[in-house]
C-alpha cells in the first residue's frame, strides 16, 4: 500500500507542486519571521549586554514620556560624586544622552536617519563598553567639536572638518566634526553625535549641573547586584525617584523597548503567514479533492482488490503528509532566504546587522514542520474521507467526476446557520454603543461570515456566474456560452477555487472601506475644527525645538501663533479607575485656530491655570463632572489636582490609544511637565496680510529647520491621508500574497479541467474550433471564476467595512466612504488574474493533438 | 440482414458528378527508421460526390488513418489529398481548422457531443464557432428528418445513445458540408439504434444529396453503402459496389485468408496487391 501511495505521489507531482508552493509560502513566512526576530533579538541582547555599565542610575521612568513631549528627564550631575564614594565603585561617570534634537548640515539638510530611528547626542566617554570606537580624527575637546558615527557620516557625506548645526533644546549651536567613530557592534540605525563631556550638559541639557544618568563600574570582586544594593542604600530615600539597574537588568529593559518594534515586524510577518496559510488550505483541499475525483476508478480498483476503507484513507493522508514534509522543508529553506532578505532590508534602513550571525533557534524548524504538516493534514482530511467512501463498484462504472452532481443541501444548511449567526454578530456590532463589545462582535462576525461564505460559496456559483457571464453569449458567441457553462459545471470546484481569491479580497475590501471612511472622517473634522491658516509640524508628529515657534512669531505678517505640546499623564478617576493617556497643552488664543465644541464651559475655562478639559462622554462614563478635581500624575513624578473647567463634545479623540481627549493650558502643562517641545504650531496671518503672502515668508524663515513643514488645510489633509495610506500599503501587500496563491489555485483547477475535458477539447478541435478560440474559451472561464471570487470577496468586505466603520464611529469617526476607485480596480485586477492564470492551461489545451485527444480514455 | 435495403438504395442513382475527395500516393508512417510502421502505403482513392462510401478492414488496417488524413485531422508523410478542388496537404493548422469547420461534417463512435450544450446548440456549434447564421429551413428539414424535434432543449446526458448519435448526425449535416466522415458511428449502439442511424446516413445521401464516408468493421453497416473499399495493411486491396452483408462478409474472409498466406510467405506487408 505504501508503495502504491509513493507511486501515486510521484505520478501527480506536477499537480502537487502547486499545493506544495502554497505550503512553502506559508512556512517560509513563519520561519522567516522567527529567524529574523531571533537573530535581531540575539544581536541586540549581545549589544546591550556588552555595552551596559555594571550599574546605572537613571531618573525613574514612570510614564512613557520621552518621545511624545520632547522633554528630557534628568538627575543632578553631583549625584556622580555621591555614587563614586560608595564602597566597591571603581569609577562613576555622569552621562548625558538626549534625542530631542536635530542636526543639520550646511545645506540645511537634516542628517537624521530617514527611518524614524533617533538622533542621539551625548558625552564622549570611550570605554571598553562603548558601541563605537574612534577610527579617525581625535576626541572632541571644548564646546565647538564633535564626533559623528561613521555610518551617518558615510550616508550624509559628512567629512572631518565639516560644520554641523545642532538644534538642541537649550539652543542652537555649531560644531566642527573632528573625528569619526565606527561601530564595533551592531548599528541599531540611530545617528550618533558625541560632544566633550565637559560641555555636553550645558549644550544639550542647558545646565552643566544636570545629567541623564550615572554609569558605574564595579571594583574587582564586587558583583553587580551587590553594588546596586549599596548604591540604593547610599541614595537613601531618594532611591525611590531613581532606577538603579545592573547590567543585566539594563540590557533586559533596553531589549524590552526594542522588543515592541520587533513584535510589530513579527506580527506583520505572521499576518502574511496567516493569509498564506488560509489561502493555501483552500488550494490543498482543492488539489486533493480533484486528485481523488480523477482517481475514483483507481481507488475503486484498490477497494475491489481488497484494500479496506482505512487503508485508502491512510494512503491519501500519507500522500498529504509527504507533501507537507516536502513543502515544510522547502519552506524552511525559503524562510532562511526571507530572513536574509529582511536583514538586508534593515541594512537599507540603517540597522546594520552585518556582523551578526543568523540565529535559527530550535523553535523555528519545529514551528515550520508543525505548520506545514498540520495544514496539509487538516486540508487533506476531508478529501481523504471522501476517497475512503469510494465504492469498489466505481472501478467498473464509467468515470464521471465525483462530487459534481451531489446535492449541496448539507452545505446550504451549514452555510445558512453559520451565516445567520455571523450576520447577527455583525448586526450587533453595528448597533453597539460601546467600543469594546462592538469590536468583539465585529471579530466574531467577520470570522463567521467568512466561514459561511466559504461553505456556501458553491451554492452562489450558479446565480452569480449566470449574471456575471450574462454578456458572454452576445460578446463571444459559442465560445462564450461554453466557457460560462464550464464555469458552472462543477460548482464545488468553482466555489473552492474562487474562495482563495475571495478571502484575500474580502480583507482588502473591508480595510479599504474602513480607511476611506477614516480619511473622510478626518477630512470632515479638519474642515470643521481646524481654523488656522497654517500648521507647522512634521510628518511623524515628533516634537521640535521651541526656537521654531519664536521664528514663526517673528515672521513678518504672522499673527496669532498657538503652540501645541503633548505629554503623557495618568488620571485618577472618581470611579476608581486610573487612566494613562496622552494630553495636549495649548497656548492662549485656541478659539481662533481650532473650533472646539463644548458641552459645558469654554476654552477660557479649559485653559485656565490649574484646569483641564475632558470629553463629555468620557466624563459621563467615569462619573466626572464640571468642577471635579482630578488627581493627575505627570512624568517625573509631579502630581497635581486639576479642576475640570470644560467638557467638550469632540467627535474624535486625539491619537490612537488616547482616551478622554484631555487638554489643558500650556502654562499648566509647563508647570508640571517642564522642558517639553512643541509638536505643532497653529499660525494665522496677521490682519492685513494675505495667507498667500505669508506662506513663502514662513517657508523662508523655517529653511534652517528641515524637521518641520508649513501646511495649509489641504496639505494637512494630505498628510493625514498619507498616514492612513501606510496602513493600506500593508493591506495591499497582503493582497498581493493572497493573489499569488489564488492564482496558483486557479491554474490548478484549470489544468485539471483541461485534462478532464481532453476528449471534449479534441472533439471541438475536430469540428473546427480554432486554437485561439479554444484558448479564449479557457481564458473566459478563468476570468469568470476569478471575478466571481472578487465579487463575493468585495461584497463580504463591504459588509465588514460598514461594520468597521460603525466601530470607528463610536470613536467619533462618523463619516462613511466607499473607495469606488479601489473596488473597480480590484474587479479589473481580478479579471487580469484570471487571464494570467489561464495562460498555461490554455496553451496546454491548444497544443493537444486532436486525434490523441479524441481517443483519450 | 439488409440485402434488400442495400439493393434498393444502390442502383438507379447516377454516379455523383466528380469526386468529393481524392488522394494520390497517400502514405502515412508512424515513427522513423527501423521501427517505422506504415499505416498507409501509397494509397490512391477517389470519393465520389453524392455517394455513400464505406471503408472496411481489420483492426490496424489503416482505415481510421485514411479517414483522418482525408478529413485533414492528421498530417500525411507523403502524397497528396484534395477536398473538392482544394489540396489540403500543405495547408496550415489554421486553414485546416477552418476547412473542417466549414466544409466537413464529423460523426465519431462515441463522445460526439459537448456535455454542457443542449442538442440544438450542439447541432449548430460549427456554425456558431464560425459566427455564421444557420440556414433555418435546411436546419428544420434535418431536424425533422432525424426526428429530433422534441429533444432540442435536452442535454446529451438526458439523451439515449441512439439519440446522441442522431444529434451528432444532425450536426454533421447542419452546415451542409461537402463531405461527412463517420467513424464507426454505430459502434456503441444496440442493433436497432444502429440501424436507425445508418438509415439516416443513407437518407442523407439519397434525399439530401450529401456525400458520406463511413469507417466500419461491421459488414451489416457497410451493406448500407453504395461502395465498400477494403483496406489491409495500409493498402487498398479491394472494392465492392452494391454490397450486401453476405458479400461483404465473404470478401472479408477471403481477404483474411489471403493476408494470412501472404504473411506466411513474405513476413510482412508490402506484397503486391491482388485484384
Amino acid at each position: 500500500m505504501l508503495k502504491a501511495t509513493l507511486r501515486s505521489f510521484l505520478a501527480h507531482k506536477g499537480r502537487l507542486a502547486l499545493s506544495a508552493l502554497a505550503v512553502v509560502l506559508s512556512v517560509a513566512f513563519v520561519a522567516g519571521s522567527l529567524i529574523f526576530s531571533d537573530t535581531v533579538a540575539r544581536t541586540f541582547d549581545r549589544l546591550f549586554a556588552s555595552t551596559a555599565a555594571d550599574v546605572t542610575v537613571q531618573p525613574k521612568r514612570d510614564l512613557m514620556a520621552a518621545r511624545a513631549s520632547g522633554a528630557v528627564q534628568t538627575l543632578p550631575a553631583s549625584l556622580r560624586d555621591e555614587v563614586a564614594r560608595v564602597d566597591g565603585v571603581a569609577a562613576a561617570r555622569a552621562d548625558v544622552q538626549v534625542q530631542n534634537l536635530v542636526v543639520v548640515d550646511r545645506h540645511n539638510r537634516s542628517i537624521s536617519p530617514t527611518n524614524g530611528a533617533p538622533t542621539l547626542a551625548g558625552s564622549w566617554y570611550p570605554t571598553r563598553r562603548s558601541p563605537v570606537e574612534l577610527t579617525s580624527g581625535h576626541a572632541p575637546r571644548g564646546p565647538d567639536e564633535a564626533l559623528l558615527d561613521a555610518d551617518t557620516a558615510g550616508r550624509r557625506k559628512v567629512r572631518i572638518g565639516d560644520t554641523l548645526t545642532v538644534q538642541a533644546q537649550p539652543g542652537t549651536f555649531r560644531v566642527r566634526v573632528v573625528g569619526i567613530a565606527s561601530f564595533t557592534t551592531t548599528n541599531s540605525g540611530a545617528a550618533l553625535l558625541y560632544l566633550d563631556p565637559a560641555v555636553a550638559g550645558r549644550r544639550l541639557l542647558g545646565s552643566a549641573a544636570r545629567a541623564t544618568g550615572i554609569s558605574v563600574d564595579a571594583a574587582r570582586g564586587v558583583s553587580d547586584e551587590r553594588l546596586a544594593h549599596r548604591v540604593v542604600a547610599a541614595l537613601g530615600t531618594r532611591a525611590a525617584t531613581y532606577d538603579v539597574r545592573t547590567a543585566d537588568q539594563q540590557a533586559k529593559s533596553a531589549a524590552a523597548a526594542l522588543g515592541t518594534f520587533l513584535d510589530v515586524v513579527k506580527y506583520v510577518m505572521l499576518g502574511f503567514a496567516g493569509v498564506a496559510l488560509l489561502v493555501g488550505v483552500f488550494l490543498i483541499v482543492n488539489t486533493f479533492s480533484m486528485l481523488i475525483a480523477q482517481r475514483t476508478r483507481e481507488l475503486g480498483l484498490l477497494r475491489a482488490l481488497g484494500a479496506d476503507r482505512r487503508q485508502v484513507r491512510r494512503s491519501v493522508l500519507t500522500e498529504a503528509l509527504l507533501l507537507g514534509l516536502v513543502g515544510s522543508t522547502l519552506g524552511l529553506a525559503a524562510g532562511i532566504g526571507l530572513a536574509f532578505g529582511l536583514i538586508g532590508l534593515m541594512r537599507a534602513f540603517g540597522m546594520n546587522l552585518g556582523a551578526a550571525q543568523m540565529v535559527i533557534g530550535w523553535g523555528t524548524p519545529v514551528a515550520a514542520y508543525v505548520v506545514g504538516l498540520g495544514v496539509t493534514f487538516v486540508a487533506a482530511y476531508l478529501p481523504a474521507r471522501r476517497a475512503a467512501a469510494v465504492s469498489p463498484m466505481a472501478a467498473l462504472a464509467d468515470a464521471e467526476v465525483a462530487g459534481a452532481g451531489k446535492p449541496l443541501r448539507a452545505r446550504a444548511i451549514a452555510g445558512a446557520l453559520v451565516g445567520a449567526v455571523g450576520a447577527a454578530a455583525l448586526a450587533g456590532c453595528a448597533a453597539a454603543t460601546r467600543t469594546g463589545p462592538a469590536a468583539a462582535l465585529l471579530g466574531a462576525g467577520v470570522a463567521l461570515t467568512l466561514i459561511a461564505t466559504v461553505v456556501a460559496g458553491p451554492l452562489l456559483v450558479r446565480p452569480v456566474i449566470r449574471v456575471l457571464g450574462a454578456g458572454f453569449p452576445a460578446l463571444f458567441g459559442a465560445v462564450g456560452v461554453m466557457s460560462r457553462r464550464n464555469a458552472l459545471r462543477n460548482p464545488r470546484r468553482t466555489g473552492a477555487t474562487a474562495a482563495a481569491l475571495m478571502v484575500g479580497l474580502a480583507l482588502v475590501g473591508g480595510m479599504s472601506v474602513a480607511s476611506a471612511s477614516m480619511s473622510a472622517s478626518f477630512d470632515q473634522q479638519i474642515d470643521k475644527r481646524l481654523g488656522a491658516d497654517f500648521t507647522v509640524q512634521n510628518a511623524n508628529f515628533t516634537p521640535f525645538t521651541r526656537q521654531i515657534a519664536d521664528r514663526v512669531a517673528a515672521t513678518r505678517g504672522a499673527g496669532l501663533v498657538v503652540a501645541q505640546r503633548l505629554t503623557r499623564i495618568a488620571v485618577r478617576l472618581p470611579d476608581g479607575g486610573r487612566v494613562e493617556t496622552g494630553a495636549a497643552g495649548y497656548g492662549p488664543g485656541l478659539d481662533d485656530v481650532v473650533h472646539m465644541s463644548y458641552a459645558r464651559g469654554g476654552s477660557a475655562a479649559a485653559l485656565a491655570d490649574g484646569h483641564l478639559a475632558l470629553d463629555a462622554g468620557f466624563a459621563r462614563d467615569h462619573g466626572v463632572r464640571l468642577g471635579s478635581v482630578l488627581p493627575v500624575e505627570f512624568p517625573g513624578g509631579r502630581r497635581a489636582g486639576l479642576t475640570v473647567g470644560a467638557l467638550t463634545e469632540q467627535s474624535a479623540t486625539g491619537g490612537f490609544g488616547d482616551q478622554g481627549g484631555v487638554f489643558l493650558g500650556l502654562g499648566t502643562l509647563e508647570r508640571y511637565a517642564p522642558g517639553g517641545q512643541d509638536s505643532a504650531l497653529y499660525v494665522n496671518a496677521a490682519p492685513g496680510t494675505a495667507t498667500k503672502e505669508l506662506r513663502p515668508r514662513l517657508e523662508r524663515a523655517l529653511k534652517p529647520f528641515p524637521q518641520v513643514q508649513v501646511r495649509d488645510q489641504s496639505d494637512y489633509k494630505q498628510l493625514v491621508h498619507d498616514q492612513i495610506g501606510v496602513l493600506l500599503y500593508l493591506v495591499y501587500a497582503l493582497l498581493g500574497l493572497a493573489i499569488v496563491i489564488a492564482v496558483l489555485g486557479v491554474v490548478n483547477t484549470l489544468a485539471l479541467s483541461v485534462v478532464e475535458r481532453t476528449r471534449e477539447i479534441g472533439l471541438l478541435r475536430a469540428i473546427g474550433l480554432g486554437r485561439r478560440q479554444l484558448r479564449r474559451m479557457i481564458r473566459l472561464e478563468s476570468v469568470v471564476i476569478s471575478v466571481f471570487g472578487a465579487v463575493l470577496g468585495l461584497a463580504l468586505g463591504l459588509v465588514w467595512g460598514v461594520c468597521m466603520q460603525r466601530v470607528l464611529a463610536l470613536r467619533g469617526l462618523t463619516a462613511f466612504a466607499i473607495p469606488w476607485g479601489t473596488i473597480v480596480a480590484v474587479v479589473v485586477g481580478s479579471a487580469l488574474v484570471g487571464v494570467v492564470a489561464a495562460a498555461l492551461p490554455a496553451l496546454r489545451a491548444s497544443r493537444m493533438n486532436v486525434l490523441a485527444a479524441i481517443a483519450h480514455e | 440482414m439488409s440485402t434488400s435495403a442495400a439493393a434498393q438504395h444502390a442502383p438507379g442513382r447516377a454516379p455523383g458528378e466528380g469526386t468529393a475527395a481524392r488522394a494520390r500516393g497517400l502514405t502515412k508512417a508512424y515513427g522513423a527508421g527501423e521501427t517505422a510502421v506504415l499505416a498507409l502505403d501509397s494509397v490512391d482513392v477517389d470519393v465520389a460526390r453524392g455517394r455513400f462510401t464505406a471503408v472496411m478492414g481489420p483492426s490496424g488496417s489503416g482505415k481510421s488513418t485514411l479517414m483522418h488524413c482525408l478529413a485533414g485531422l492528421d498530417t500525411v508523410s507523403a502524397g497528396q489529398v484534395w477536398l473538392g478542388e482544394t489540396e489540403i496537404t500543405g495547408l496550415r493548422e489554421r486553414e485546416l481548422t477552418r476547412l473542417r469547420r466549414d466544409r466537413i461534417g464529423f460523426m465519431f463512435q462515441s463522445f460526439n457531443l459537448i456535455p454542457t450544450l443542449t442538442a440544438a446548440e450542439n447541432i449548430t456549434l460549427p456554425m456558431d464557432i464560425a459566427g455564421r447564421e444557420p440556414d433555418q429551413a435546411w436546419l428544420d428539414q434535418v431536424i425533422d428528418t432525424l426526428g429530433l424535434g422534441g429533444r432540442l432543449g435536452h442535454r446529451p446526458s438526458q439523451l439515449s445513445g441512439g439519440q446522441q448519435q442522431r444529434v451528432a448526425c444532425a450536426r454533421a449535416l447542419a452546415s451542409r458540408p461537402e463531405l461527412i466522415f463517420a467513424d464507426e458511428p454505430t459502434g456503441n449502439l444496440d442493433s436497432r439504434a444502429g440501424l436507425e442511424v445508418l438509415g439516416f446516413l443513407r437518407g442523407a445521401v439519397d434525399d439530401l444529396g450529401q456525400t458520406v464516408v463511413m469507417v466500419t468493421h461491421d459488414p451489416g453497416a457497410a451493406a448500407h453503402s453504395d461502395l465498400v473499399l477494403f483496406l489491409a495493411d495500409g493498402r487498398l486491396v479491394d472494392e465492392l459496389a452494391r454490397p450486401t452483408a453476405e458479400r461483404v462478409l465473404e470478401r472479408m474472409k477471403r481477404l483474411d485468408g489471403e493476408r494470412a498466406e501472404r504473411l506466411d510467405d513474405t513476413r510482412g506487408p508490402g506484397a503486391a496487391r491482388e485484384d
